[in-house]
């Protein structure tokens, strides 16, 4: 918060989203009788669909840092307005109650990010404004397709990649706008 | 940010997932909206320890409530409502009463101005200090955004008393931070 903010409207900026300190998730795992092993990215069990080149358990700044030179260029447009359908089958063809969860550094990380990028949004050219918040939607009602799609064939590895597909889609599009305020470079300029 | 009708579709998916007993997808919604539930119960219970505990009793009470969770309400705001219950009921446990003023007037003011410069640390050491009503409502209605009848509901007050309380929290606010307390 700044030195000038003097007005008890700042108790609206307070930060909503507070982490605990430890992961809650494993206790309450056990109080709701969860049957099996959580996996997360974090855990040593395979997903069954992984790609070696990237984990989300390796997410930490110094990757969302590094992301930032990899990343598409500016303007980015995450070109999927329709998700397919979930195959009927897996690739393997071999059914595996196994799905994907962030683990908590990640989730970390990105609400991170989140929180950054909306604080810049609305200082950004209204076009620009505009081209991110659209490639955010896309990103997320992506999200929303798949996770629909897992709700019916959860074991599906394809529909796992394409989720974690598209968590690295929105990392991408989030670090590219924070990396490129850093930069002093507007998106697009 | 964002698109709310994507998220929300998102976790009404995560929501029936859940509701069919898939426990990961109930994850995925621990994960999502656990710093959101966090706050609150950190906010309220002003003790680390304490809001832990609130938070994990909250997702197990929702894990159990899921077949009730009615679609036009959002997530995030169901969470909040049992996470409420759950503070309240722990706090009357404890025989920790609270103390509401009773609703004197209408009270309808949000852009009262200090006289010195406000730090984020030092505004929650603030409200840290208020005294549980007052920190309740302001929590609720300050800082999550619920409109007064909303908290009411969620703190089983009515809607008079909230805006007394939230008026009475501000002007306890601005009076403590003009004295110093919470630096």
């Amino acid at each position: 918060m700044s030195d000038h903010v003097g007005k008890l409207s700042a108790i609206g900026d307070l930060r909503r989203n507070i982490a605990p300190a430890r992961d809650l998730w494993p206790g309450i795992a056990s109080a709701i009788g969860a049957a099996t092993p959580t996996v997360t990215t974090s855990d040593a069990q395979p997903r069954p669909v992984a790609r070696p080149r990237w984990s989300l358990a390796a997410i930490h700044p110094a990757w969302a840092m590094a992301a930032a030179v990899a990343c598409v260029a500016v303007g980015v447009w995450i070109g999927r307005e329709t998700l397919p359908q979930a195959p009927a089958a897996t690739s393997s063809g071999i059914a595996q109650a196994v799905s994907y969860v962030p683990d908590a550094r990640f989730e970390r990380t990105r609400e991170r990010l989140l929180r950054d990028v909306s604080a810049r949004l609305a200082e950004l050219r209204p076009d620009t404004r505009a081209r991110v918040e659209a490639s955010l939607t896309t990103v997320q009602r992506a999200r929303a397709d798949i996770e629909a799609a897992l709700g019916r064939d959860p074991a599906n590895a394809l529909l796992q990649e394409m989720l974690v597909n598209s968590y690295q889609d929105e990392m991408r599009l989030l670090t590219t706008v924070r990396e490129s305020w850093v930069g002093g470079q507007e998106i697009g300029t | 940010m964002a698109d709310g009708g994507a998220v929300a579709g998102i976790d009404e998916a995560l929501v029936a997932r859940a509701s069919g007993g898939d426990t990961r997808a109930f994850e995925r919604l621990y994960r999502e909206h656990v710093g959101r539930v966090h706050g609150l119960c950190l906010r309220m219970a002003r003790d680390a320890q304490l809001a832990e505990d609130y938070t994990q009793e909250t997702f197990i009470r929702a894990w159990r409530a899921l077949d009730r969770f009615e679609a036009r309400s959002q997530v995030s705001t169901w969470l909040h409502r049992i996470a409420v219950n759950v503070v309240l009921e722990r706090r009357r446990r404890r025989e920790l009463p609270v103390e509401y003023v009773e609703d004197a007037a209408e009270y309808d003011r949000d852009n009262d101005t200090f006289d010195t410069p406000v730090e984020e640390a030092e505004l929650e050491a603030t409200i840290a200090s208020l005294p549980p009503g007052a920190r309740d409502v302001l929590t609720l209605c300050g800082i999550y955004g619920y409109a007064h009848g909303e908290a009411a509901a969620m703190l089983g007050i009515a809607e008079g008393t909230c805006k007394a309380q939230l008026h009475r929290a501000r002007a306890l606010v601005r009076a403590r931070l003009e004295s110093g307390v919470g630096r």
